[in-house]
């Protein structure tokens, strides 16, 4: 089989074309199939965690993926953050230290995650001068994600996450996506209701909605995030089965795909020029908590 | 024996990054064992780094599940926490008195939603 990818851009269009890849592939059983990149001029790099994801599910199911005639420049930007070492290239160095490697874990790797965010993004002299605020905030959303996919996802095939940095756009790109259950099924499940794709992230975005049942209440993580989001001045996307959520400058967007993610992907746009100093206006006591 | 005991959350962790819902679990187990026991308990954020809301959740957010508030308020206290934390546990705190309060809140709270905020594009 052989099938054709167009640019994989870090917004709807791009996981439009993604899910449409999932859609070519997913009963594909013991097949070769050559994804032919020949048409894809570019890439945004954390889209990898979710292309990851994909090609990632092709080979669980048995299939032998190729990807073939790569352009030079996404070549590069694929080569320096690790994604072609799965694919039997070898990584090459980054000279700029602007790429966050693609790597997969599995739910039980959380140490092993924070491992990774911390030497490969906090820690890294590359990295922007964000004021120790930011940095604080931007380190919790990304385990509040992180956190979220092992809490919710009941992913058996992993958990994907590449990032870049845009030091002259003050931007940096960061993505999540999980091989699980999805939003939508999720919420079915846990509460009986039934919701369309898109409806079911609005859900679980909003206040104190949760699927967690059991002793150990839930229903922050998401809000947090959005909070978080709306005063840093980014961007948060969320694909989850058929669903497309978006939400920046406080205003969220939903519309469906037409096809499914095998999952949930979150992916986060932080503008890293922000001076909040992200302290309370009105300080709390600790004797006043419980 | 001792009445009032100590916690330390990195010492229990074993990591300044308190993020996993799983080393939650291991405050919480020392926590209500002491709460149990009726002894009052500092826990101490001394040297943690990070805290996500799925690891305060389980620590402390399922004691409301065990113990009453009058319990838990007049025998647990923290101590070396910066004033956002303070504040991400106070939220902490409140979503699971709700959880455990109106588990059954879900449908409504979903009508809510979809009514105000999913502008279609």
């Amino acid at each position: 089989m052989r099938l054709t990818l167009p640019d994989i851009r870090h917004d709807q269009s791009g996981f439009k074309a993604l899910v449409r890849l999932e859609a070519e592939t997913k009963d594909c059983v013991f097949e070769e199939i050559a994804i032919d990149m020949g048409g894809t001029s570019w890439i945004d790099a954390d889209m990898c965690a979710s292309f990851g994801a994909i090609l990632y599910r092709m080979g669980d199911n048995m299939n032998t993926v190729r990807l073939t005639n790569i352009r030079p420049g996404v070549e590069s930007i694929l080569l320096k953050n690790g994604f072609l070492s799965h694919y039997g290239r070898e990584k090459i160095p980054d000279r700029w230290g602007t790429t966050i490697p693609y790597q997969r874990f599995d739910s039980k790797d959380d140490r092993y995650f924070a491992d990774y965010i911390e030497n490969e993004l906090i820690r890294r002299s590359e990295m922007p001068a964000m004021s120790p605020g930011l940095m604080k905030k931007f380190r919790e959303s990304i385990f509040e994600i992180f956190s979220n996919a092992v809490l919710h996802s009941h992913t058996k095939l992993g958990i994907f996450s590449c990032g870049q940095f845009f030091p002259k756009r003050d931007r940096l790109d960061f993505s999540v996506a999980d091989l699980g259950i999805g939003m939508r099924r999720n919420i079915a499940d846990h509460t009986g209701l039934a919701l369309a794709a898109a409806d079911a992230i609005v859900w679980a975005t909003a206040g104190r909605n949760t699927t967690k049942r059991g002793p150990v209440p839930g229903g922050l993580g998401l809000k947090l995030l959005g909070e978080f989001i709306d005063l840093n001045g980014g961007c948060i996307q969320i694909v989850s089965d058929a669903g497309y959520w978006r939400r920046q400058n406080g205003k969220t967007v939903t519309a469906p795909l037409s096809n499914p993610f095998p999952g949930t992907v979150v992916s986060m746009e932080i503008n890293t020029a922000d001076t909040n100093s992200y302290k309370l206006v009105s300080e709390l006591s600790a004797a006043d908590i419980f | 024996m001792q009445n009032e005991m100590t916690i330390s959350i990195f010492e229990t962790v074993g990591s300044p990054l308190c993020v996993a819902s799983g080393d939650g679990q291991k405050v919480y187990e020392r926590l209500a064992a002491a709460l149990h026991k009726g002894r009052s308990v500092t826990l101490s954020f001394h040297n943690v780094t990070t805290l996500t809301s799925a690891f305060l959740n389980a620590a402390i957010g399922q004691l409301y599940g065990v113990f009453s508030e009058e319990h838990i308020r007049s025998l647990l206290k923290v101590q070396d926490m910066p004033p956002d934390d303070l504040a991400l546990l106070k939220r902490v705190v409140e979503t699971a008195k709700q959880y455990f309060k109106d588990p059954q809140r879900f449908d409504q709270a979903v009508r809510d939603e979809l009514g105000d905020n999913g502008d279609d594009l």
